[in-house]
């Protein structure tokens, strides 16, 4: 069992859009990895741009690993009373609630944050929109205010945030860097002699602390990055929320590296010119949503019938259609799994956390030259936006390995879809002398002219070829997770979700419940033999998705032939611990526990 | 549906908690809000002395765990200050810019440690000891055995001044005309019952009056106290303890009357018909003595509440306590009073 020690709170900052909510978030998370914590953060945006709607970031800071963000949070900060209220029944008993108790305007009954404070969370409100109009001479800083007043409050180390204040607005007017300071130190101020009353405690870290090492990255920045050490050469991409900070990133880093990127006029010719990159030899990729792998579905069977290696990130929002653009969802997996004309298998990575998104993108490019096929990586709006500490690989892991070249073989002979004993073909690039060769989307023969006649035996090479990529070197595929042996209750999982299964795990694990866990990272083609040896451990299987259908449940059902049973949502939060465990309680025989109201993902909304 | 009467009790002490209790018990579906600048859920501050006996934590010392609030449904504001009280329009506005409408409004909002007058430049010099967070400030400056120096000594500073001595720490008490508070005694009343005090192991000064302190000490003590005869005396903390008055500027705008407390008849209904007032902040009509007096003690108070939130449901209770106000030593040498009631 994990032992839970040390340092575990979770911060959630609430604000409107423009009062720096997610700002003041950043600096936090990242204060907090200087200091050497683990950080899992997850910043909700309104669907608007700007001057309406609700902002929240939620930090979780922890001594050891965590997996998920915590279904209570142990502080909430607000900078919008309006947008913060609904969020206080998410801070647990004895946690703080802080907030400005000094407003310019009149507010009526229930107006106020701190009629709604519950009797067992702390209150601590201060000036924080005067401190800051008397530290900056604008209220903007408020956001900055509150670092200071936490510091104190927490007793965190003060130069870690001065530090990441710093850098955050290096780019910025000294005046604005100087301003922000005078703000963290006036919220400092304001701390100061204040008692404390809750039972939020962050300990100093340990020598184990790796913050020196550890970088903050979100999801998407961690593809951008995997994309980056993996040597990407060649992006195509069209925007589309929750995906488009990839394209934004590689835009900046892939020209100075002698990368090509382009942004085309829609989905489908971003696939096109990836899958003509990925023909002419180079690492070349694109990501979209939802809609966008919708468009790009039948250039990916030109991909996998051509036998092109290409990579596609998907990062799934509520759908279908325009659906929830700003929410997240696991509904895209047949899409990316089947989705298209024909048999056409590719192969599927979803990373369950921020790591794996950096070790998946990295990895990617190698699978896809292996096996020359698209290799999707497939990820969520959660773990997109999520940010977490990752430590990069120190030596270049995923950079590409040097071409041997094919003898030449005469123009017109070389069997480009030659039938090997592995069913993987030589493949030479176009331009290669003596290997010209055609390649076509109709069906064709082992020299790539259309033929369909051969049907049977190209489609068995295309499929058989992929079997062996469950044991790809350097890429965890499935993992098991918790007790060893014969369990109660076993809980199979994917992507994003995994977090909380961990998380679920642990608390079950906590109350008594034998229980495991699973995470599966390739979905195509699926690790059928450790599913089933899981499987035959579980008395009950659990497998719990952010979607409605149950999608990935169908397949793994459909390959075992074992029933399992679902939990599904599609609220557009992530799936909550306390719901999962409920479930994994209710399938372990044992009573629902009461506590404290789960609020988080009502809330969340 | 007429919507439920909103009952406002401002203040969560003694008084108030008492109040918001028979309220619900008596009414179950008013609305019952209590506001109060306090940090914590309701706590007995006669228990404040336990910290030095080891009771730090808080939540040891709350009457009722803070859920009991929820399952009762009394909405408790706290950290949040009433500046204002329009007694016409039957509305309450808080420091923080909310306003809240009442129906019934029930003051309970106790009183404020008194500082001699020549003292108050020297406020920060000097410990409160009126809350849980203030008392567990003098704790932490307190060094383990180190002295206390208490200017007055009231009934609760007696009371915290024993339990310090008890507890391995130096007392030294300046003696005034409000030690004893609230009893009202002589110089020549007080004699032997500060002798009895340093019997005790108490140190007493009972000639003299302090007129300053300061952090600049001549050896290693952290305060020293001047007296008006030059003495210094050295300690670590200082702490006033004068008797109280009456918290009420707030209620100025209200529409009631104020001499030093709210005025209040038998049944603790103010000269607004929508206003009642209990516990050390309101001065009682005593019939018999013709005069408002201020009845102090936690028993009092609670009987106070509890009476006066009979009364804002319709009750016509008359509060007729007679509290003898009696002090002296036993055969054993402890102290007897008759507002000291744990
Ligand atoms: C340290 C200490 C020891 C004591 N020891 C004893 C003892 O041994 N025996 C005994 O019988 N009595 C003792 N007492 C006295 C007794 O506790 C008091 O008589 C009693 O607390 C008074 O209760 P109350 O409800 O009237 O007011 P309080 O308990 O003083 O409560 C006043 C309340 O009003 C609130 N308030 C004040 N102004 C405002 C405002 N403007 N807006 C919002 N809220 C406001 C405060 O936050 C507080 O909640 C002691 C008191 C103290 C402080």
């Amino acid at each position: 069992m994990m032992n839970r020690t040390g340092t575990d709170i979770q911060i959630a900052i609430c604000g409107s859009a423009g009062d720096g909510t997610i700002a003041s978030g950043d600096i936090l998370k990242r204060a907090a990895a200087l200091m050497g914590f683990n950080v899992i953060a997850f910043d909700v945006y309104p669907p608007e741009i700007r001057g309406f709607g609700k902002c929240i970031s939620r930090v979780r800071i922890s001594s050891q690993q965590s997996y998920s963000l915590k279904q209570n949070s142990d502080v909430l900060i607000s900078l919008n009373d309006t947008h913060a209220i609904p969020h206080v029944g998410e801070v647990r008993d004895f946690g703080a609630v802080i907030y400005d108790d000094n407003l310019i305007a009149n507010v009526p009954e229930g107006g106020h944050i701190s009629g709604h404070i519950h009797p067992a969370q702390i209150p601590y409100g201060f000036s924080i929109r005067q401190i800051s109009e008397q530290a900056t001479n604008s209220a903007r800083s408020r956001n900055i205010v509150i670092l200071g007043y936490l510091a104190e409050l927490f007793d965190l180390p003060r130069e870690h945030f001065r530090k990441i204040i710093r850098d955050k607005f290096a780019t910025k007017p000294r005046a604005v860097t100087d301003d922000n300071i005078k703000a963290f130190n006036a919220g400092l101020l304001a701390g100061s002699g204040v008692f404390k009353l809750d039972d939020v405690v962050v300990q100093k870290v340990d020598a184990k602390g790796n913050g020196a090492d550890a970088e903050m990255m979100t999801g998407n920045g961690a593809v951008a990055r995997g994309f980056m050490e993996a040597g990407i050469q060649c992006y195509f991409g069209y925007p589309i929320t929750p995906a488009t900070s990839i394209m934004e990133r590689l835009a900046v880093e892939m020209p100075p590296a002698g990368g090509k990127f382009l942004q085309t006029e829609d989905e489908i010719s971003a696939i096109a010119a990836a899958i003509g990159a990925g023909y002419a030899g180079t690492r070349a990729a694109t990501a979209t949503s939802g809609p966008g792998l919708a468009l790009m579905a039948e250039m990916l069977g030109l991909g996998v019938m051509a036998e092109v290696p290409v990579v596609v990130v998907v990062s799934q929002r509520g759908g279908p259609s325009t659906g929830l653009p700003t929410k997240t969802e696991q509904s895209d997996l047949n899409l990316a799994v089947f989705g298209g004309s024909g048999d056409a298998q590719r192969i599927v990575l979803a990373p369950t956390n921020v790591e794996g998104c950096y070790r998946c993108a990295g990895r990617a490019f190698e699978i896809a030259e292996t096996y020359q096929t698209p290799v999707i990586v497939l990820i969520d709006l959660y773990l997109s936006n999520r940010y977490e500490t990752v430590i990069p690989s120190a030596h270049k892991q995923f950079a590409a390995k040097p071409r041997v070249p094919l003898a030449p073989n005469g123009d017109g002979a070389f069997k480009r879809f030659e039938l090997t004993e592995n069913n993987i073909s030589p493949r030479a690039i176009p331009g290669e002398e003596g290997l010209m060769h055609t390649v076509t989307g109709l069906e064709h023969n082992e020299l790539g002219r259309p033929n369909d006649a051969i049907h049977m035996d190209m489609n068995t090479k295309r499929h058989e070829k992929l079997k062996p990529a469950v044991n790809f070197p350097g890429l965890t595929v499935s993992k098991r997770f918790g007790d060893e042996g014969k369990v109660k209750v076993g809980i199979l999982g994917w992507g994003s979700t995994f977090g909380e299964i961990l998380e679920t795990m642990y608390e079950a694990q906590a109350e008594g419940i034998s229980c495991a866990a699973m995470k599966v990272v390739m979905l195509s083609p699926l690790p059928v033999e450790s599913i089933a040896a899981f499987f035959a451990d579980c008395d009950e299987i659990l497998v719990p998705e952010v979607n409605y259908e149950g999608q990935f449940a169908n397949i793994v059902c459909g390959a075992l032939g074992k029933p399992v049973s679902r939990l599904n949502q599609t609220n557009g939060a992530p799936m909550a611990v306390a719901d999962i465990l409920a479930e994994v309680r209710r399938l372990s025989g044992k009573k629902p526990k009461t506590g404290q109201s789960d609020t988080f993902t009502e809330a969340a909304l | 549906m007429a919507s439920p009467i909103h009952h406002v009790i401002i203040g969560s002490g003694s008084a108030g908690f008492g109040a918001a209790k028979t309220l619900r018990a008596a009414d179950q579906n008013c609305r019952v809000t209590m506001i109060t600048m306090d940090s914590l859920p309701f706590y007995q501050r006669y228990a404040l002395p336990q910290i030095f006996r080891g009771r730090q934590d808080w939540r040891e010392l709350l009457e009722v765990p803070p859920a009991k609030y929820d399952e009762l449904d009394i909405k408790l504001r706290r950290r949040t200050r009433v500046v204002e009280v329009d007694g016409s329009n039957q509305i309450i506005s808080l420091a923080h810019q909310e306003t809240v409408a009442y129906d019934r409004l029930l003051v309970c909002t106790g009183g404020r440690s008194y500082l001699p007058e020549n003292l108050t430049s020297q406020v920060d010099l000097i410990h409160s000891f009126g809350s849980y967070e203030a008392a567990m400030q003098v704790f932490k400056d307190l060094p383990k055995g180190g002295s206390v120096i208490m200017i007055g000594g009231d009934m609760i500073g007696i009371d915290l001044a024993l339990t310090l001595l008890d507890s391995g720490y130096k007392v030294t008490l300046i003696a005034n005309q409000q030690t004893f508070w609230p009893h009202d005694l002589t110089a020549k009343q007080q004699k032997p019952l500060l002798k009895a005090l340093e019997a005790k192991g108490m140190i007493v000064f009972s000639d003299s009056r302090p007129i300053g302190v300061s952090d600049k000490c001549t050896n290693s003590a952290t305060r020293c106290v001047t007296l008006e005869d030059t003495t210094e005396v050295l300690g670590d903390v200082v702490l006033s303890f004068c008797g109280l008055s009456p918290a009420v500027e707030f209620m100025l705008g209200a529409d009631v009357d104020i001499e030093r407390g709210i005025l209040v008849n038998p049944e603790l209904r103010t000269s607004n018909e929508t206003i009642w007032a209990a516990g050390d902040v309101c001065q009682i009509w005593h019939d018999t003595e013709k005069t408002y007096k201020f009845y102090h003690g936690w028993k009092n108070v609670r009987m106070m509440g509890e009476l006066a939130a009979r009364n804002m449901l319709g009750g016509h209770d008359i509060f007729d306590v007679n509290v003898e106000d009696q002090i002296g030593v036993e055969p054993d040498g402890q102290l007897k009073s008759t507002f000291w009631t744990h």
